[in-house]
């Protein structure tokens, strides 16, 4: 018994990698959240692929993942085989944080996932459509309270644009933040808030389930699995999308940068991947390249100018 | 079907031999990292979960359960041999059980641990299974008002359990608050006492604080003793297993323990450490051998290791029912579920039946399983004591570092133990009481963000603390527990003064 | 205790004095930072600096406790420190806390190791420093390379157990 015992424990740990070290992935935040497993799904579905040998994940928690990334810009300077997970709420960390290191001391390469903000009301709220909700707000904004994930997070941003886009003092709107999503939500099905702003994808089971209604999506497009209005169908000039991306060190020559960009482009390309953001239900918004790279400026200069307006970054 | 059938054929799948050793080897795996001071069962689930991916979906379900039972369970274990807390719910854990390893009763401390966990786990499972849509019912009443009075109410009960000196208490309890602000403010994102480290900007880790100033600073306190008399470590004392006795008085607080941490659990914000809190605040309180209290009483160890794994049990209720992940633990079980495409939300239990009695089953069976692994190893794990100090504690140390490094190796996480483990130093050599400074860290952010809340939704009034039922009711019972014992105190003067001169020491 | 009747001259409790001063100090550190946040609190009218300067305002009240009982009762007996076994334990934690990153996990660690030892009384770090890096390789086998849970490596992990 003893020895099937150690002989089953040794088998299960020899399946883990330990030999070569082909890219190490570091997750600038600590297990479980959203980078973690991107940088988890990318380490298995490169192996399972062949794109690269062995795969490793590294955890450097903090701050909105500026410790990890200040980390990997200072020490994997040149380093074809380093890469980092980020996304848009670094954007925001970096500001708001006054992050000396930025995503320009590293080399984006493409953004892998994305998913739209949903706003939402309890299934028994009176308010019906988007429009009566922003009408409230225009009334009297401290009256509708919104339930949404951390202060200067994509959702906070995203109350904020829409606040800007109705005509309302950004600084005014009366944003109530919750640790995780699972806090926030059970406020909102709670009646404890007026409204609540979350990613789609925790909306939709409650939706489904009739204990909420969805209001409105941020993004451009309508958001597969629901039929509620994007913002900008409802007459406010709001885009956004909570996406995550992939890294490499600073300092690679064109050669090496697009080594890795084609590395990750299979990645992206693969069968395995796509299998798998389907069992994870996000939602591939793969863009790599200069068009990635205009995008990303794009979207630092409106978080910068609305940060600026809620107040949180001076 | 009924509810009960497939519990059954839940068990029945899983009572396969094959099914039962990958139960073994999860609860294995999950004890090892899980162990380690500072690694909860959230870093164990997300470390280990690769190793279930070859599986069929029935072997990687369980051994996933065992994995996370163990590595809930392998933090008492360092908790109460060496007073180095592997996760914040433990650490109550530490306080009676290490001073009872230390007299020689470790064998009892982890024994009552084991079976506490598993009596808890095992009620904690069958409410789940049976009574989750009404607790869950319940759980959604609680909004910030109701939490800010349930924290109240845990200031109140729980320094009471710790106040011997007022002033002194208070002192720590009050260094513990300091400390909880370091750190991005979470309602605004303004940074508080960061002193420009971006490292600070996360705050004190609760794990961090608990290790440097128990397991450190009483390393440092031990060697600044050099070999005097009060510090020596007996291992064994009396028998290794639970006597009578210690069976009598385990059995009411394990119960006790599973009714407080399983609702507390459930509760969105609630968590587990408010839950362990909480039963040894109650169990001091009922307890008949209050002078045992602070020096190893094992009601001490099997109250809040009940309400521990209740409480674990409880988190499960928001996820499977509405698919709210409450805690980082349940975040990355909802990753983990996923991975059998089991995916929470309001109407789990109707559309997909078989896996969630699957997972309730595992549950239950990994359960079994941890029992069966540990019960033997107790004696084990209670020789370790026999090591001679200078091994004994250079082990610690090395122990106590490794958890941080494997977390997060930075050096200002790390200084912060050292400067912690400082701190423990001198607050035990003034006789400063260790736990109030945790119990600060751990509570003074919730209730500060839960007031906070609760006044930005009210737009500033404060009436809204009292405007319902169970915030009132909440509210009314803090204010009881704080002012009845000062009643009493001053109409019974003479004999309490003269308890208090009986009791010197 | 044995109530002291002989009414000696009583000094103050140093160390209470110094702890009073720490905390006030730690208040003083909290009140100010009340009033370097810019946020006074939005709709819940308690902002970030709100529970700072409540807690500073607690603090100082502690020091003045203490002050207080300085001047009036009898200092505490304290089981008096050997001081230089603290400096080994902490010397240790200090050289791993430089080391870790240098030389690696094992190294850093199996000194912190020896130097716990010493400080408890075990000074022969010939035997202690080897001991204690083979441990701590081991440890980095199981927890690094079967368990998953990345620790620093330096030369010696790489040259065992390689890239």
């Amino acid at each position: 018994m003893k020895h099937t015992l150690l002989g089953a424990v040794l088998a299960a740990a020899v399946a883990l990698p330990a030999f070569a070290n082909d890219y190490m992935i570091m997750a600038p935040a600590a297990p479980g959240g959203g980078w973690d497993s991107t940088a988890r799904a990318m380490q298995e579905v490169m192996q399972a692929e062949g794109i690269a040998g062995s795969v490793q994940v590294q955890n450097v928690p903090g701050a909105g993942g500026t410790v990890g990334l200040a980390q990997f810009a200072s020490t994997a300077s040149g380093d074809q085989s380093q890469l980092i997970v980020g996304g848009y709420v670094m954007v925001g960390a970096i500001l708001t944080n006054a992050s000396p290191v930025s995503l320009a001391d590293v080399t984006p390469i493409a953004r892998l996932t994305g998913e739209a903000v949903g706003i939402a009301v309890p299934a028994e709220s009176p308010i019906k459509d988007i429009k009566q909700l922003v009408e409230m707000m225009k009334a009297d904004p401290g009256a509708v309270s919104w339930a949404g994930g951390s202060a200067g997070g994509v959702d906070h941003i995203t109350v904020g644009l829409l606040a800007k886009a109705a005509g309302i003092d950004p600084t005014k709107i009366n944003y109530v933040a919750f640790s995780g999503g699972g806090e926030a939500l059970a406020a909102i099905l709670g009646n404890q808030v007026t409204a609540g702003i979350s990613g789609v994808g925790e909306f939709l089971p409650q939706v489904e389930a009739g204990t909420m209604r969805m209001l409105a999506v941020s993004t451009a497009e309508k958001w597969p699995g629901t039929d509620a209005p994007t913002l900008v169908e409802s007459g406010y000039d709001v885009n956004v999308q909570n996406w995550r991306m992939v890294a490499a060190a600073p300092g690679l020559g064109d050669e090496q940068k697009a080594a890795v960009a084609a590395d990750i482009d299979k990645m992206a390309n693969s069968a395995g991947w796509k299998a798998l953001l389907e069992t994870k239900g996000w939602a591939n918004t793969y863009l790599a390249g200069a068009e990635f790279d205009a995008q990303l400026a794009k979207e630092v200069e409106t978080t910068t100018a609305i940060l600026k307006d809620i107040g949180l970054v001076k | 079907m009924t509810t009960f059938d497939f519990l059954l054929q839940g068990l029945a799948v899983a009572s396969d031999p094959m099914i039962l050793l990958y139960a073994l080897i999860g609860v294995t795996l999950g004890t090892a990292v899980g162990v380690l001071p500072g690694i909860g069962p959230a870093l164990t689930v997300a470390l280990l979960l690769p190793v279930t991916y070859g599986l069929d979906p029935a072997g990687s379900l369980i051994m996933f359960a065992g994995i996370y039972y163990g590595g809930m369970y392998g933090g008492s274990t360092t908790s109460i041999l060496l007073n180095t807390p592997g996760e914040s719910a433990s650490i109550v854990t530490a306080l009676e059980g290490n001073k009872m390893a230390r007299a020689g009763r470790g064998g009892p401390a982890l024994a009552t641990a084991a079976i506490g966990s598993f009596v808890a786990g095992l009620l904690a499972t069958l409410a789940l299974a049976f009574l989750a849509p009404y607790v869950v019912k319940l759980a959604l009443v609680f909004g910030p008002r109701e939490y800010f009075a349930l924290m109240m109410l845990a200031f109140v009960t729980v320094s009471a359990a710790f106040g011997d000196s007022a002033m002194k208490g208070l002192t720590s309890l009050f260094i513990g608050l300091a400390l909880a602000l370091v750190g991005i403010d979470q309602l605004t994102g303004q940074a508080r006492l960061s002193f420009g480290l971006p490292e600070l900007l996360d705050g004190v880790e609760v794990t961090t604080l608990a290790v440097a100033l128990f397991a450190i600073g009483e390393a440092l306190f031990a060697a600044s003793q050099g070999n005097r008399a009060g510090d020596s470590i007996t291992a064994i004392k009396g028998s290794v297993w639970m006597t009578k006795a210690d069976w009598a008085r385990s059995w009411k607080p394990w119960l006790r323990g599973t009714a407080i941490g399983f609702p507390i659990g459930a509760m969105p914000a609630g968590g587990a450490e408010i839950g362990t809190l909480l039963s040894y605040a109650a169990e001091k309180r009922l307890t008949r051998h209050p002078e045992e209290f602070g020096h190893g009483a094992i009601e001490g160890v099997a109250g809040p290791e009940a309400a521990n794994n209740a409480s674990a049990a409880g988190t499960l209720v928001p996820l499977l029912t509405l698919g709210l992940p409450t805690s980082a633990t349940a975040a990355i079980l909802l990753a983990g579920f996923q991975q059998f495409g089991l995916q929470p939300g309001p109407l789990l239990f109707a559309t997909s039946p078989q896996l969630v009695w699957g997972l309730i089953a595992s549950l239950l069976i990994a359960n079994v399983m941890l029992l069966v692994l540990n019960l033997p190893l107790i004696r084990l794990w209670v020789s370790l004591l026999m090591i001679p100090r200078p091994w004994l504690y250079a082990g610690i140390l090395l122990f106590a570092t490794l958890g941080t490094i494997g977390m997060n190796p930075s050096p200002v996480e790390l200084s912060m133990l050292l400067v912690f483990g400082l701190l423990g130093f001198l607050m035990r050599l003034y006789g400063y009481p260790i736990a109030p400074a945790v119990v600060g860290l751990i509570l003074g952010p919730m209730a500060e963000q839960q007031l906070r809340r609760a006044l930005a939704i009210s737009q500033g009034d404060w009436s809204t603390l009292v405007s319902t039922p169970v915030a009132a009711a909440i509210l009314s019972a803090a204010t009881l527990a704080l002012v009845v014992p000062w009643i009493m105190r001053i109409r019974g003067k003479g004999a309490v003064l003269a308890q208090l001169a009986s009791d010197e020491d | 205790m044995i109530p002291v009747l002989t009414a000696t001259k009583r000094r103050p409790d140093g160390a209470a004095l110094i702890i009073a001063a720490g905390l006030a100090a730690l208040g003083a550190v909290l009140v100010r930072e009340y009033a370097v946040i810019p946020d006074k609190g939005g709709y819940a009218g308690i902002g970030s600096g709100t529970l700072p300067c409540f807690i500073g305002f607690g603090l100082f009240a502690l020091a003045a406790g203490h002050v207080w009982t300085a001047f009036r009762t009898e200092a505490e007996p304290i089981a008096r420190p050997h001081l230089g076994p603290v400096l080994w334990v902490a010397g240790g934690l200090a050289l791993q806390i430089l080391l870790l990153r240098l030389a690696g996990f094992s190294l850093a660690s199996g000194l912190l190791f020896a130097l716990t030892a010493a400080g408890f009384g075990k000074r022969k770090l010939w035997v202690t420093v080897p001991f204690g890096v083979g441990l701590a390789l081991v440890i980095y086998g199981v927890f690094d390379r079967l368990l998953n849970l990345k620790l620093p490596a330096g030369l010696l992990e790489t040259l065992i157990f390689g890239g």
